[in-house]
């Protein structure tokens, strides 16, 4: 199982509305074998997901969690689209 | 869900805005007075932003000003205030914010049906669109109505 986890600060604003983002692109995309969550930086340990997304604000003090995928917009879903079917790509998540 | 906390009372459409602390202090304003937060929650999101806290810019010049669950708030709430002309969070020129949304959590799952919802309005551009065009809480409560039935 793929894990995708959305962090940021406090793990419970942004970093929600990413989890949630990325399941709807998910779905769209059809992809089956990714678990989502969400966490705030600080209780994150490099390995804990496969690929975390964070807005670009905390994307340094994300730098060691391992492959860090970085938002422009918290809210784009474009822009989401693109980095989670590029993300599923290197994970080996098959996607339509 | 949304329209249970943002209501005529937590939309703010103020004349004035003098920057971003002012913007927090709006915003925070009715959360405050109706006792879902204490001051300790103000100047905790006051003090995350000036130390670099820019991440709550989601983007499309709107903010979701938060701080922990255990910095002072009481109960679940959520406020909103428009801001124009636009103000620069943390007085940085990378994030120009036309809508603050503050966000009392009073645990890590009591505000989550209300974010989501939120957060899918928010992603719909269109109506982002409307939201962020909002003059009056009239046609900002529409918009979140019309975002509850989809």
């Amino acid at each position: 199982m793929t894990k995708f986890l959305a962090v940021c600060s406090t793990g419970l604003g942004s970093s929600f509305m990413v989890h949630m983002n990325i399941e709807k692109v998910l779905k769209e995309l059809g992809a089956s074998g990714v678990t989502v969550d969400h966490a705030d930086l600080g209780s994150v340990a490099n390995g804990d997901a496969d690929a975390v997304f964070v807005g670009r604000d905390i994307a340094e003090a994300a730098g060691h969690l391992g492959d860090v995928v970085v938002l422009d917009s918290i809210i784009d879903l474009d822009e989401l689209r693109t980095k989670v079917r590029d993300a599923a790509g290197r994970h080996g998540v098959a996607v339509q | 869900m949304l329209t249970q906390y943002l209501d005529e009372r937590t939309m703010l459409f103020p004349d004035r805005v003098d920057g971003w602390r002012d913007a927090i202090e709006q915003v925070a304003a009715p959360l405050l007075a109706d006792g879902a937060i204490t001051r300790e929650y103000v100047d905790a999101m006051l003090t995350s932003i000036a130390n670099g806290g820019t991440y709550i810019d989601l983007g499309y010049g709107i903010a979701l000003a938060h701080a922990r669950p255990e910095s002072g708030v009481v109960r679940t709430g959520l406020s909103a205030l428009w801001v124009r002309p636009a103000v620069l969070l943390n007085d940085e020129e990378a994030h120009p914010i036309r809508l603050f949304v503050c966000l009392a959590a009073a645990d890590s799952s009591a505000h989550l049906a209300a974010l989501a919802q939120l957060g899918q309005l928010l992603t719909d551009e269109a109506a982002r669109d409307a939201l962020l065009a909002a003059t009056d809480p009239t046609t900002a409560l529409a918009v979140l109505t019309a975002g509850e039935q989809s």
